[in-house]
């Protein structure tokens, strides 16, 4: 098989290359119109002919042109091409301008490879590095929310090093992994390497939408792919050495939206020790909380008016603070180029002592010798995070848990002297008598890690003919940390709280490495025939990958303050996790061009994985795909200046999503407490196995439209795309009673569809002042088409009461919940008896999790050296689980708790049923247990009343710069200087009944998507300075 | 031409670095997970899932103290709402119906899938423990998938079968197990005591066990069916019943995860704290008088015995909180806190070490004394099973004066002053032996016989009566909702064996 493939490709590239001619030599110079320097590589071809030649290493080129009157083509991709005449002439020096617009921009694809934009059948986008540090992120994947047509970037947490999910055109698959393909420097990456990069380090990502374009990757382009450059250094500078610092300062942006009427107690009496709300209504008397103390006890009973006290949660959290500072260097010199930079990052939370400091280092550099160009890009990352930890107290519970159990009345500012026994912060003083002081909290509990992680490969490129190139590539990402999470342990006066039990202490110690492998080697070859130009690329690619990790857990330990593994007592709870897969393929690509104005694209890759049986573990992806330069190509469209540029695309491609290391085979496992002493114990695991799984199938057509309208001053990018995904490799979930709880199987079909839109350009540009305007839209859906006979749903991740499913018939994810019954006209039926709503015994499906649309705008105006940038979108058409609400219901701190002051009611717009399906309006059937137990034990089980539009609008990023004229600097010995005012997230709009939390927040980086908002803190904004300044 | 040699070499090297790509490939094995086990290390785990199932905090046996008033919770604490309000639901207590298939059915199977003569034991050790776990789950849910439960892969959605037609077959299995054991070549695998932790491999207790679960099956089934000939042929097959309580113990220890599933739910953790379940669960005053004013000596064991109490309500110093209370602090404020009430007491708790009781030796006398006094096993016998029951139960709990207790001639403790009452007697007494060990059996009891009488029902209910059954659970109805039954009315739709 192997050979076969590489027969074709020596067929396909000794065809007649041989060329003869007659006529005359013109020899001359290429020259790059922006600084000068010399261009390698242009095409100089005679038109009308073919013959041609290329542009050596100093941009010289010689030709012998035919006699008679000729012209001469140059073409370079990222250059306007221009025809000259020869004239007989026979020295002739030519200086490329830079391509302005859009159909003559180079495209980096798959495998690092850059095409010119006509010649592309699919749809990518470009983001330059500007773009990405408008308001000097700490991670570049915020920076891309809003800026890319089809692309969803979710920052689900807004802890000191917070983690994004990075979804391209929605969900292709039920179990599998849907996320974004990150490739860095032409090597298969991960996306926690690009959250380790510094902004700053990158030159520019381009975004491969659909599946076709990332298929060279194999069974990981299914998802789309970001593919990252890191800067290079530029030609004809010989040093930069610049320094970029930003201070942003986080706060809260909002609180949820809690009633501030009734505060401390239970059951409608006032109780001081109540973590609750369902006390009588304040009235601004004076009333003790906390416990009392005896006689003998130094402190005072704590006395405090029974009113609200304003923001009494929001004042816990403080103003973070981010410094980040890289210094960069970057030269070339004689056929050398480098970059070099140092990123540091510290940044205090907002929940007090929450610290993360990072550091950076990248250092990339390439030299040409001769016909070899060997490049290395390297970088190194460390950061070390010490975060309160999020298994607190006796029943494991988040810190804002602590927060949100404090009833309006009770001044929360005021206990942070936690470790003093004569304050009210003291545990044994508290006044809470169930939940600790959040201040104790983040004193007895903490989790620190620290990462390290090398990312690097080396290029070595030879140029063996003009026409022919051969690469080789190999790299790493390899990433090592250790961790240490502690407890400490807390005993309570019984006399003055009686209700806590002791908190028992831990120390957990990890150890991970995970270390992948990427190299690849690349034959590629180029020539034009006349009217035909041929691109050809042949390739070998190999992966592996390893990864271990290490537990280790004391309990109980008997030093205090001493966190080791030796001071735990019993046995340390201990485990290893390993893994490793391996895969390689060989892959072709062809590209066919008529006119340059046609292009046809066909590509094809074989794969052979470690994952699957042997014998099974290869596979085929094929890719076609067409582009049509339709204002080149029709007579009547060109030159006209109106619509200056515009592109046909097609394209199609199937790939294949693998499975997962170990996967194929039913596993089992020492069952938790064994061994007890000599008695040891394996349980069968609850995943039963399809014994013919498979690999799934993910099948993308996709059909574009690029136009460029006044050379580019206006464009408009759209697409349309359909996804087919079969034999989905899902975790079925079977009756319980298979003996198993999840079946791996290849199941069922999902379609998804969408289409995504872009406008942009220049809106004013008149004298120093211009307005660049750019508009997305994105509406992506994808459809459960079937699972299996017998079987409609699947449930990914549920708790019987609610949870994300896949429903035949339905978008995906799919949020269900439990509901009230209701009558055919939408009124919920009540039972006669209690005036109590009824609920339907199984969950209801109430919307997608991911949004119907996301809209980006985009805007920079721009006056002599001012510019001002904005970055909003709006996303909306979903839902989510409001998790926050749900566990706060309980502590009468939501509103709904107090729409009937507390009082029995009777439900509004509600019914009974008189006879079998006869229904009458419910005027005078009233709940009871509405000072309590009617929210709590009845409201709070119908989990229906925290499904939220997911909603909001999002000013994104906002900044305002100026960078100093020249003639300023003149004088100094700075090159640049630039200062600006930046903001993120500075506003947020929500609709009403979103009253808890940020909808993006989400528990868990997995198909999982849509409930949130309990194990995050409040979300954030900030707002802050950044300094550019080069010499 | 020196170029194309170039180009061949290089080819060839791409092609060398894969030429033993087999080999590369091969890294799919599981290094931290094997992919098969020898039955001795599959039986203890499936043990110790039955001990959790009854034992763990809200499974089983928790279930049973809640429904049959045993139980009841402290001031500060919001932990039964759902059971004072008798919210069945898809998601009440479903934990039952799931844990028991997914993890000790699951793993009972793979030694009941077990071929060849030579796992013949292991085989009837599997079909005595399914058959004990399938009969409780015919008692909460009634219909149940059985023929087809269990295939894992090859069965995904599993029918679900007639509740009593189940009932018979588990009584084959059971007898197929005996035939298994009897029949056993002398070489077949017996586990030891490290590889069945409940009879370390003494295959006579098992067919021991495998005669009590059958009379724990016919005796439930006595009042709908003519089961005679059944009890007569355990009798007729002569090893007879068990001779001690059925304890799982894999050698439990005070350490994290190691501790007997009861006392780390409802006892101390292992830093020896008290857990807040712990503390959250207490008697009821209804037990306790019951208990108090007929001389039992067994309150202070099932019961704790709070050092200082503030209820006037106290019954010698112990004090219980009706199921449901509203007002906790009226009309003494703090009177029952943790601290104040009666917490399970130290017959249940007996030690982080103790095992776990999956059938305890009072409750096969008092099925023995049940059948007897229904003609099923000699007549003259009840009284002496009923006796030997009240006796067993002050033995587990580590009581003495068991004669002195059911000497009082007082009705329903008196087996002689209980004359035209003696199945109340015998439900009565079970009822109080079963408390805090497998007081599941007590409610199946209680919708079978109305036993105890005058039992009281949670201030919270909103029906005259609790629970006769449970619902399927919500994943029953997601993953095999074409076969699942609709949800019965849980107050009046009673088990096939209670009538109706």
């Amino acid at each position: 098989m192997k050979r076969n493939v590489f027969l074709t490709f020596l067929l396909f590239v000794f065809v007649g290359f041989n060329l003869h001619a007659q006529g005359y030599e013109v020899t001359g110079k290429v020259t790059s119109a922006e600084d000068g320097s010399a261009l390698p590589g242009v095409s100089v071809v005679v038109q009308g002919t073919t013959i041609g030649s290329v542009t050596n290493y100093d941009g010289e080129f010689s030709i012998t042109v035919p006699d008679g009157e000729q012209s001469l083509m140059f073409s370079f991709i990222g250059m306007t091409t221009q025809v000259l005449q020869v004239n007989a002439a026979t020295t002739l020096n030519v200086v490329l301008e830079a391509a302005t617009t859009e159909l003559d921009e180079v495209v980096v694809t798959a495998l690092g490879i850059k095409r010119e934009r006509r010649e592309v059948t699919y749809q990518t986008q470009k983001v330059v590095d500007e773009d990405l540090t408008v308001v000097q992120p700490t991670r570049a994947a915020s920076a891309l929310a809003g800026k890319v047509a089809g692309l969803q970037i979710n920052v689900q947490d807004n802890g000191v090093n917070p983690s994004n999910q990075i979804l391209l055109r929605g969900l292709r698959s039920i179990s599998g992994n849907n996320s974004a393909l990150i490739v860095i420097d032409g090597s298969i990456s991960s996306e926690g390497a690009f959250n380790d990069m510094n902004p700053n380090d990158i030159a520019g990502i381009s975004v491969l939408k659909g599946a076709t374009a990332a298929a060279l990757y194999g069974s990981r382009a299914g998802n789309g792919a970001l593919i990252i450059s890191t800067k290079a250094g530029t030609a004809g500078k010989t040093l930069t050495v610049g320094v970029t610092s930003a201070y942003t300062a986080e706060q809260v942006a909002y609180m949820p939206d809690f009633q501030t009427e009734y505060g401390t107690g239970w059951a409608g009496a006032y109780d001081n020790i109540e973590n609750t709300n369902w006390g009588p209504r304040f009235d601004g008397t004076m009333r003790q909380i906390g416990p009392t103390f005896p006689a003998d006890h130094p402190m005072e009973t704590q006395i405090v008016p029974y009113a609200p006290v304003k923001d009494n949660l929001l004042g816990f959290y403080e103003t973070g603070d981010t410094w980040q500072n890289t210094v960069y260097i970057s030269g070339s010199r004689d056929n050398s180029k480098f970059y070099a930079s140092f990123g540091d990052q510290r940044t205090d939370g907002i929940v007090p002592n929450d610290s993360y400091r990072r550091n950076t280092v990248r250092f990339n550099a390439s030299k040409k010798l001769g016909k070899l160009e060997v490049s290395a890009n390297t970088s190194f990352f460390n950061d070390y995070t010490d975060v309160v930890g999020s298994t607190i107290g006796d029943q494991n519970r988040p810190l804002y848990w602590f927060v949100l159990n404090t009833p309006a009345n009770i001044p929360l500012t005021e206990y942070s002297d936690w470790d003093n026994p004569l304050s009210y912060g003291y545990a044994d003083n508290y006044f809470n008598a169930y939940y600790q002081n959040p201040y104790w909290a983040i004193g007895t509990n903490r989790n620190m890690d620290e990462t390290s992680r090398f990312n690097g490969n080396l290029n070595v490129s030879w140029e063996i003919l003009d026409w022919l190139n051969f690469t080789a590539r190999a790299g790493t990402n390899t990433t090592w940390g250790n961790g240490k999470n502690w407890r400490a342990r807390q005993t309570y006066d019984p006399a003055l709280q009686p209700a806590h039990s002791t908190v028992s202490s831990f120390v957990e110690d990890t150890k991970f490495q995970s270390s992948s492998y990427t190299a690849d080697a690349i034959l590629s070859a180029e020539h034009n025939f006349d009217l035909i130009s041929v691109k050809g690329i042949l390739g070998y690619n190999v992966n592996a990958y390893d990864y271990s990790y290490l537990y280790v857990r004391a309990n109980n330990l008997s030093i205090p303050g001493f966190y080791d593994i030796s001071n735990g007592t019993g046995s340390p709870e201990v485990s290893k996790n390993e893994s490793q897969t391996r895969n390689f393929g060989f892959y072709g690509d062809l590209t066919l061009g008529y006119d340059n104005f046609l292009f046809l694209n066909v590509s094809g890759r074989q794969d052979w994985t470690s994952t699957l049986a042997p014998g099974n573990n290869s596979y085929f992806y094929p890719g076609f795909g067409l582009s049509f330069v339709f204002t080149d190509a029709i007579p009547a469209l060109q030159d006209n200046s109106f619509i200056t540029f515009g592109k046909l695309t097609a394209s199609n491609s199937t790939v294949y999503n693998d499975l997962g290391a170990y996967a194929i085979n039913e596993i089992y496992s020492q069952s938790s407490g064994f061994p007890f002493g000599t008695v040891n114990g394996f349980a069968l695991s609850n995943t039963a196995v399809d014994a013919n799984i498979n690999k799934e199938k993910i099948n993308t057509t996709e059909f574009g439209l690029n136009i460029g309208l006044m050379n580019g001053r206006v464009w408009f990018d759209g697409s349309y795309f359909m996804t087919n995904t079969t034999d989905l490799i899902t975790n079925t979930t079977p009756s319980v009673s298979s003996g198993s709880t999840a079946f791996l199987t290849n199941i069922g079909q999902l379609s998804g569809s969408g289409i995504e839109l872009s406008l942009g350009g220049s809106v004013v540009k008149a004298g120093d002042f211009s307005w660049d305007l750019n508009v997305n839209y994105t509406h992506f859906e994808t459809i459960v088409d079937e699972i299996y006979e017998g079987l409609d749903e699947v449930s990914i991740g549920s708790t019987g009461e609610y949870g994300i499913y896949a429903i035949v018939g339905m978008p995906f994810p799919q949020l269900k919940a439990n509901v009230y019954q209701r009558d055919p006209q939408g009124r919920i039926i009540v039972d006669p008896a209690s005036g109590y709503p009824k609920t339907e015994t199984g969950l209801a499906p109430l919307g997608k999790t991911t949004p119907d649309f996301i809209v980006g705008l985009n805007s920079v105006l721009r006056f002599k050296g001012f510019s001002v940038a904005a970055t909003f979108d709006y996303r909306g058409g979903h839902v989510y689980y409001e998790q926050g609400s749900d566990a706060m219901e309980f502590t009468g701190r939501s509103m709904a708790s107090v729409s009937s002051n507390r009082q029995d009611f009777v439900i509004p717009n509600s019914v009974i049923e008189v006879s079998d399906g006869v229904y009458e309006e419910n005027t005078d059937i009233m709940i009871s247990g509405g000072k309590m137990d009617y929210w709590q034990n009845v409201y709070n089980e119908v989990k229906s009343n925290y499904v939220k539009d997911a909603s909001a609008a999002k000013l994104r990023e906002f900044s305002v710069k100026y960078a100093l004229p020249q003639r300023m600097l003149a004088n100094i010995p700075v090159s640049k200087l630039s200062v600006g005012f930046i903001a993120t997230n500075p506003f947020t709009w929500l609709p009403e009944e979103n009253r808890f939390s940020d909808p993006e927040f989400n528990n868990f980086n997995s198909n999982v998507i849509g409930v949130g908002g309990y194990f995050q803190s409040p979300p954030v904004k900030s707002f802050g300075f950044t300094v550019n300044v080069e010499f | 031409m020196k170029n194309i040699l170039k180009y061949i070499s290089l080819l060839t090297l791409t092609l060398l670095l894969t030429t033993s790509c087999e080999d590369f490939l091969d890294v799919n094995t599981d290094p931290n997970n094997p992919t098969s086990v020898t039955p001795d290390l599959v039986l203890p785990v499936a043990q110790k899932y039955t001990g959790e199932i009854i034992q763990w905090d809200r499974y089983v046996s928790h279930l049973g103290n809640m429904m049959m008033y045993n139980w009841s919770q402290s001031d500060g604490f919001s932990w039964y709402n759902d059971e004072f309000l008798y919210q069945v639901s898809s998601s009440f207590y479903q934990q039952i119906f799931n844990v028991s298939y997914r993890n000790a059915l699951k793993q009972y199977q793979i030694l009941d899938n077990l071929v060849g003569d030579e796992y013949a034991n292991y085989r009837a050790i599997s079909k005595v423990m399914k058959a004990y776990h399938f009969q409780l789950l015919v008692d909460f849910y009634g219909d149940i998938p059985y023929t087809e439960a269990l295939q894992r892969s090859q069965e995904a959605t599993p029918v679900y079968d007639d509740a009593a037609t189940i009932y018979a077959d588990l009584i084959v299995e059971l007898d197929s197990a005996i035939t298994l054991i009897k029949n056993a070549d002398p070489a077949a695998l017996v586990p030891d005591e490290y590889g069945d932790i409940i009879f370390e491999g003494e295959m006579t207790d098992w067919i021991r066990m495998a005669n009590s679960v059958k009379l724990r099956i016919l005796v439930r089934n006595s009042d709908v069916d003519d089961v005679s000939d059944e009890i007569a042929a355990i009798e007729a097959e002569g090893t007879g019943f068990i001779t001690s309580d059925v304890l799982v113990n894999p050698g439990y220890l005070k350490e994290e995860e190691k501790q007997n599933p009861l006392w780390d739910d409802l006892g101390w953790d292992v830093g020896g704290t008290q857990t807040l379940s712990s503390k959250a669960t207490c008697a009821t005053p209804y037990v306790l008088e019951w208990l108090f004013t007929r001389n039992d000596p067994r309150i202070d064991y099932i019961y704790e015995n709070p050092e200082n109490t503030d209820d006037p309500n106290n019954f010698g110093g112990h004090v219980g909180v009706i199921q449901g209370l509203d007002q906790y602090d009226s009309p003494v404020v703090d009177a029952y806190v943790p601290e104040k009430v009666s917490n399970i007491g130290p017959g249940i708790l007996k030690g982080a070490t103790m095992g776990a009781n999956i059938l305890s030796l009072a409750e096969v006398y008092f099925n023995r004394a049940e059948a007897a006094f229904k003609g099923l096993l000699p007549p003259g016998d009840a009284k002496t099973y009923y006796e030997a029951g009240i006796a067993a139960s002050f033995d587990y709990l580590g009581v003495g004066g068991a004669a002195a207790y059911y000497g009082q001639a007082v009705p329903l403790v008196g087996w002689n002053s209980s004359t035209n009452q003696e199945l109340e007697a015998i439900i009565t007494q079970k009822w109080i032996a079963m408390n805090g060990i497998t007081a599941e059996q007590s409610w199946f009891d209680y919708s079978r016989t109305g036993f105890p009488s005058g039992l009281p029902i949670s201030e919270l209910a909103s029906t005259s009566d609790r629970p006769v059954r449970l619902f399927y659970p919500a994943g029953e109805i997601s993953s095999n909702g074409e076969n699942v039954p609709t949800q019965p009315d849980a107050f009046t739709d009673k088990i096939f064996w209670a009538g109706n």
